[in-house]
């Protein structure tokens, strides 16, 4: 009897061991029977005014199913000049270059509706849509709604946000230089002359100046109000006195005011909680990538001001990242 | 009864051992650092940054180890409220107070003392920080 129930429990673990071996057969999945799509966001970092946001829209349709017709995109907020959804598709060559494919007749953008009107047999294709941060968006958050339909009159969507938009303001490029482009205001974003600053004395901040020697001084951004110390020959226009709170950094490279460069980005969070208190009004001995955190007097604004570039002639190029408080 | 007494050596042995083994590990202080046997209590060496990390010394800083101080000369414009000073120590020492982030440097009338403790912290060594442009 024993030897019995012992062989019985022998089987039983044989056959299922042979069960749970059992390969399942691989079934292909189900083709796309119907128009489909999908996206993503291309552009990384905080989203700021006036600023692109690029996404790449996929679209595909079975070829029985008709060809692609028209594809468009639903902003939230209207877009600044200069959105548009491209009319191109682009693909990956095998050196990684993106080679572009006109599919259709050129974007149209009306309102918050971006689109574009297939003009060639296709039935599938990846879009550009850039979107340019306008004003009206400042502080707001954007989402979006892609869609695309087919000769048939199938449509397929795609929402995509919302996404915050930055408070932040960007200013690129501004040549400054020593005793001429030396004003600069954060308030405008600008820079001023010896002669123009007059007309704008409450609003400057900053003097860029150049000293040879001492050999720490080199290029400096200056508070007006500072101690003449670090003004030295400087004779400032009538009302320019401000004083502002300046602290110098390094390696900071913001990837929207370094051209592209780097993988930084300086966010809204971080003029939130950049610590300028006992931060003195001058910044001397400043090179080329080194920046400074500024806090005007009025405490208005605080803003990111990163140097391009400097030449040994007393010049220099900034741009600036700023932030209303 | 030579086979016994290997047996008996080779299990006190064992005992001996494990009693080592399960012993307390060395002392550590109240920072959770390990208190060593060493009583060297100097700085080595001091470097001054400012809030870019980049230095501010105008030359080496000059370490008086019997005087216990600090000299140290400052580029023209430094910020001496936003530095921050790196003391290198001898093995196993540590600084107090700690230095956490930006420090005030500004007041010449009063030099900062930092102390310096030993791996058996045991010695304590006051070092003050002059510091001049």
């Amino acid at each position: 009897m024993r030897k019995f129930q012992l062989l019985s429990l022998s089987f039983i673990l044989l056959i299922s061991s042979f069960l749970s071996c059992t390969k399942d057969d691989y079934k292909i999945p189900d083709p796309v029977s119907e128009i489909s799509n999908d996206c993503i966001k291309r552009t990384l970092g905080p989203n700021i005014i006036g600023l692109p946001i690029e996404f790449a829209y996929a679209m595909a349709v079975p070829k029985i199913k008709g060809k692609l017709l028209s594809a468009q995109v639903e902003a939230s907020i209207p877009g600044a000049t200069g959105t548009f959804l491209e009319n191109r598709s682009f693909y990956t060559n095998n050196s990684g270059v993106d080679v572009p494919i006109t599919i259709g007749a050129p974007g149209v953008t009306n309102g918050n509706i971006s689109k574009v009107v297939f003009n060639i047999d296709t039935i599938a294709a990846t879009l550009r849509y850039y979107y340019i941060v306008p004003e009206a968006a400042r502080g707001k958050s954007v989402s979006f709604t892609f869609s695309v339909t087919n000769v048939n009159g199938t449509t397929a969507t795609y929402k995509l946000g919302p996404y915050t938009i930055s408070k932040m303001d960007i200013k690129n490029g501004l040549a400054v230089s020593n005793g001429a482009n030396a004003y600069i205001s954060i308030e405008d974003m600008a820079v001023y002359t010896q002669t123009t600053a007059t007309s704008a004395a409450a609003k400057i901040d900053l003097v860029y100046l150049y000293r040879a020697a001492p050999t720490t001084f080199t290029h400096a951004l200056v508070s007006p109000g500072a101690d003449p110390l670090y003004l030295p020959g400087v004779t400032l226009p009538v009302g320019v006195t401000k004083s502002s709170k300046i602290i110098k950094v390094f390696n900071l490279q913001d990837r929207n005011l370094a051209n592209l460069q780097y993988g930084i980005y300086i966010d809204d969070m971080d003029f939130q909680q950049v610590n300028l208190d006992n931060a003195p009004n001058y910044a001397i001995g400043l090179k080329a990538e080194a920046g400074i955190w500024v806090e005007t007097q009025d405490k208005k604004y605080r803003a990111y001001i990163f140097i391009n570039s400097i030449n040994t002639n007393g010049s220099a190029v900034i741009s600036m990242l700023r932030y209303a408080l | 009864m030579y086979m016994r007494v290997i047996k008996f050596s080779l299990i006190v042995v064992v005992l001996i051992a494990s009693f080592i083994a399960c012993s307390k590990n060395l002392p550590v202080d109240e920072d959770g650092l390990l208190i060593t046997f060493r009583k060297e209590c100097i700085v080595t060496n001091f470097e001054l940054l400012g809030t870019d990390y980049q230095t501010v010394r105008a030359a080496v800083a000059v370490i008086d180890t019997v005087a216990q101080t600090v000299n140290v000369q400052v580029a023209f414009g430094t910020d001496l409220k936003n530095v921050y000073p790196q003391f290198t120590l001898a093995t196993d020492c540590k600084l107090d107070p700690k230095i956490t982030g930006r420090t005030d440097l500004s007041d010449f009338n009063n030099p900062k003392v930092f102390t310096v403790i030993s791996g058996d912290r045991n010695i304590r060594k006051q070092y003050k920080l002059f510091i001049k442009f």
